[in-house]
């Protein structure tokens, strides 16, 4: 077989998959061994993605799912996709380093936690290198699934729970907004590929943009979907460390990024977009500058973040294009090694809130050092490589006209006034206080933490040294989505441009700010309001379903029959208007008379007797004489199949009722005459309907034709049998689904009732003749 | 129960229990041609197993391995073909020559049937589980362990029992 490297692709992709389940089967006994061996699939494609890096080569693999529906799995690796996945695969693999040492030794499920893990960078690479929308949404959903898992990976903390509920129900609503998105977008665009999009306009190109971008909203944690962001702080650090720095936050803002150049003319795209990130960029800064937990700040600094991410790509021009994809960049590196950080500090120290930190500087001089580099990224300090891209944002701000100039421009910059502000007073925070911390010993360094943060940090720094190869790899990254953007570089000294002075200004004020603010004490962060409000919600919304299902489901069965038959008989009632009695005749057959007399009579002797048994018998005569009919008309699989059902109705009946009283407990003769109006309506109404819509027909009944390609495609002479297993065999399939759910329902609802057959019971019988198990109940409450 | 105290309803049960094997294995295989088919096979294996069960001889058990035996024959019949690249639940008709039976001819379609009987087997046999009626006609007696207070209204199976 030639080599072909589409195949590396579905290689990749296998290998993640693979590891999963033997990570989720095998895992629980290799302990925290388990996170290196998921750490392999990730170095693998970290590896194979930096060999792409600025490439403008193109690898695409591809399978036609669907053909008619133009449904498939289509991947396509270019600069972007090789950008992104080194970024995903590369923090994925040095987060399973770090969560080695995260963990203590004989720390629980570390085997789930590396497959989820892993299964959820599997995801995100997916992701990043899908071409069908249809393909990026799969992955998408995946891991909102995945992280749900992963936030909620202490799940016997009811706050690690909720927080999980609430980031899945967010992050999934917003699933089902792109779904309608990307539907609305095919539609418009004439293309599922997004390598082959164009400019398209008109209100359904509008309608698509804004329900893609509030899927990429709730994903990326903008304003005000950003509520579940916090919250998920709640897991192990190592997964915050990887979902907020490089990953699942980031999937939103590349789904914005790739898909603008489609929807950069519609009217709505720009302003809307600009409100989330500007709203998003501000609030979340104000977020990080009360909270006293230094992951809370981390957190709220990743929400502001994203909302300069999302403004960068809102105003779409070249320069904010790839201004966006630097920063994006570079905070991947810092975020992931300042959350490493404060996970390092959390169990070394012993807790994160900034108030009770103090003389770390000393006793984790390591840590501080890339606390200090990676902060300084950040803020966008140079000599770093968080500079050079925060520069490019800058003058692309400073670049607008008019009123954007003023509004946007300004709330760019003094977003990033806020965010040196609250950079500076989570390092004084945890590093500002040399005295000893008291009544805490600081436990030694462990490698496996500091391995990880020291390369981060490291990649910061080199990322500036030899800032002419990242421009080299940034560039043709955004040349994909904005091929203007190929004049710009990332510039080590800008010389004394205005970008350059307002950055320094920016810088001083930030610095400023922040050493004021982290004077000032703060006793406890603020109560996350929005996350409570979300909660409620969603509580609500289960509540009201009980309430609603309590009345709706009140559990009498005559009640749900009169229901049922009020419904048909209304469904009945415009049918009746359009019965042709013209076509109407009594016959085909004499025998037909018969056996409808039959029938009737059995069918009123239904509602009369008192016994049950009796009541099941001439139940089944009604059957029995219905496949009578069946004959009369030559229908001889309906015969078969008819009289085979109802013979096991009968016998199950036969079970059933010894379950009961041998006569109805309400025999009286009101009942009965109850009974009989319900019975006889509903077969009024039926035979109604089937008069009405029989006047209805169209054309002839192609059965002429399902004979033909029973006998050409099916091979056989059974038309009936080759509908069932050929033509519409999708249907059959599903129908034997229904019945597998049926049964293995009324096993779970039998069992649930408490099922009696214990060992012990069997062991030691009753001599009494006893009453019927409980597990009976289900049954008898139905019958009742 | 009838069936369980008289030994003629038994012997009679066990008597036509190969039978009904084989008019189930025949309507399985007439169903391309003539009546029949997987879901009516599966109803006449189901009918001789209530009758077992009724009679006291088997138990109604391994419902979930008929079920997961069944989901995955019809599973595997409707994904295959697409690793030959032909659409979903395409099938597939051979016909060879048999001694004695001529010409048989015969499909995937044959396959997919037989997932339908074990599924319905499956129905059939989880019916009877769920009313528990090995207990009901004596075959393992059962003490009320439930302490719901729904039990206080279940004077109706005494009277059925006793």
């Amino acid at each position: 077989m030639p080599y072909h490297p589409g195949l590396l692709i579905w290689f990749l992709l296998a290998l993640h998959a693979l590891f999963v389940v033997v990570l989720s089967v095998l895992g629980g006994r290799l302990g925290r061994r388990a996170l290196w061996v998921a750490a392999i699939p990730m170095a693998a494609t970290a590896v194979w993605s930096a060999t792409r890096l600025g490439s403008t080569g193109v690898v695409t693999a591809g399978f036609q799912w669907v053909p008619g529906l133009d449904l498939a799995l289509e991947f396509r690796v270019d600069a972007m996709g090789a950008l992104l996945s080194v970024l995903v695969s590369g923090i994925g693999a040095l987060v399973c380093v770090y969560a080695v040492g995260y963990f203590s030794a004989g720390a629980a499920s570390m085997g789930r936690f590396a497959a989820t893990l892993l299964a959820f960078s599997a995801a995100m690479v997916g992701l990043v290198w899908a071409d069908s929308v249809w393909t990026l949404f799969i992955f998408w959903e995946l891991t909102s699934i995945t992280s749900f898992l992963l936030v909620g990976f202490k799940h016997a903390d009811p706050v690690a729970r909720t927080a999980a509920r609430r980031a899945l129900v967010i992050t999934a609503a917003g699933g089902l907004s792109l779904l309608a998105g990307f539907v609305l977008f095919v539609d418009a665009a004439g293309t599922a590929r997004l390598s082959e999009i164009s400019p398209i306009t008109g209100s359904t190109a509008n309608a698509a943009a804004i329900l893609i971008l509030v899927a990429a909203a709730t994903k990326s944690a903008q304003f005000p979907f950003h509520v579940w962001l916090p919250g998920a702080m709640a897991a192990p650090t190592p997964v915050s460390a990887y979902l907020h720095s490089a990953t699942m936050v980031k999937a939103g803002v590349i789904l914005v990024a790739v898909i603008a150049p489609a929807f950069q003319d519609t009217d709505v795209w720009k302003p809307l977009g600009l409100t989330f990130g500007l709203a998003t960029m501000l609030w979340g800064a104000i977020g990080a500058l009360r909270h006293v937990d230094a992951k809370l700040i981390l957190a709220w600094g990743t929400v502001s973040q994203l909302g300069l991410l999302f403004t960068l790509l809102a105003l779409g021009t070249p320069k904010a294009t790839f201004a966006a994809i630097s920063i994006l960049v570079a905070h991947a590196i810092f975020k992931a090694a300042l959350f490493m950080v404060v996970g390092e500090v959390d169990v070394r120290a012993g807790t994160r809130n900034i108030n009770e930190l103090s003389g770390l500087r000393r006793a984790m001089p390591m840590t501080f050092a890339v606390a200090v580099i990676s902060g300084a990224s950040m803020a966008g300090i140079p000599p770093l490589l968080g500079f050079p891209a925060k520069e490019a944002a800058i003058e692309a701000a400073l670049g607008l006209s008019g009123a954007e100039f003023w509004i946007v421009g300004g709330l760019i910059i003094g977003g990033s006034v806020l965010t040196v502000a609250y950079t500076t007073r989570l390092l004084i925070g945890m590093f500002g206080s040399t005295e000893p911390m008291p009544n805490r010993e600081i436990a030694p360094r462990r490698p496996a933490m500091s391995t990880p943060e020291v390369l981060l940090a490291a990649a910061t720094v080199i990322g500036f040294v030899v800032l002419g190869w990242v421009t080299g790899v940034v560039r043709p990254a955004v040349v994909t989505i904005a091929p203007k953007a190929e004049v710009y570089s990332l510039l080590r000294w800008p010389g004394l441009t205005d970008a350059f002075i307002t950055s320094m200004v920016i810088v001083s004020f930030g610095l400023l700010i922040g050493a004021l603010l982290a004077r000032r004490h703060v006793a406890s962060g603020p109560v996350a309001r929005g996350a409570a409000n979300v909660d409620w919600t969603i509580d609500g919304v289960g509540r009201l379903a009980r309430q609603v299902a309590a009345r709706v489901q009140h559990g009498s069965l005559p009640l749900y029959l009169a229901t049922t038959v009020v419904v048909v008989c209304a469904a009945a009632v415009p049918l009746a208007t359009q019965i042709d009695t013209d076509t109407l005749y009594w016959w085909d057959n004499r025998a037909e008379a018969v056996l409808v007399v039959m029938i009737v009579a059995a069918a009123v002797s239904a509602t009369r007797v008192s016994s049950r048994l009796s009541a099941a018998l001439v139940l089944g005569a009604v059957g029995f004489s219905v496949s009578g009919l069946f004959v009369a008309h030559g229908a001889p699989d309906l015969v078969l199949t008819q009289l085979l059902v109802e013979t096991v109705i009968v016998v199950g009946f036969v079970v059933g009722l010894g379950r009961l009283a041998t006569k109805f407990p309400d025999a009286t003769r009101l009942w009965t005459a109850g009974r009989l109006v319900i019975a006889g309506a509903m077969g009024t109404a039926v035979a109604v309907a089937l008069a009405g819509s029989a006047g209805n027909s169209v054309g002839d009944a192609p059965i002429r034709e399902f004979a033909e390609t029973a006998q050409r495609d099916g091979g056989g002479k059974n038309v009936v049998n080759v509908i069932l297993t050929d033509t519409r065999a999708l249907d059959t399939f599903g129908e034997v689904i229904v019945l597998m759910v049926v049964a293995v329902g009324i096993l779970t609802l039998s069992t649930k009732r408490g099922r009696t057959r214990p060992t012990s019971a069997a062991s030691a019988p009753e001599p009494d003749p006893g009453p019927a198990p409980a597990r009976a109940t289900a049954f008898d409450e139905a019958a009742r | 129960m009838i069936a369980r105290t008289s030994p003629i309803v038994a012997l009679a049960v066990r008597a036509v229990t190969p039978i009904a094997l084989v008019v189930a294995a025949y309507a399985l295989f007439a169903g391309h041609n003539r009546p029949g088919g997987g879901f009516a096979a599966g109803l006449v294996l189901g009918a001789i197993i209530v009758l077992r069960v009724l009679a006291g001889l088997q138990q109604p058990r391994f419902a979930l391995v008929w079920l997961s035996i069944g989901g995955v024959i019809v599973g595997l019949v409707s994904i295959a073909p697409l690793l030959w690249g032909e659409p979903l639940l395409d099938q597939v008709v051979v016909s060879w020559d048999v001694p004695l039976l001529g010409t048989v001819k015969s499909g995937s379609a044959l396959i997919f049937d037989l997932g339908v009987v074990a599924i319905v087997v499956g129905l059939i046999i989880s019916l009877l589980d769920g009313l528990d009626a090995t207990s009901l006609v004596g075959g393992v007696r059962t003490p009320v362990v439930s302490r719901r207070p729904i039990d206080v209204a279940m004077h109706d199976d005494r009277e059925a029992t006793t």
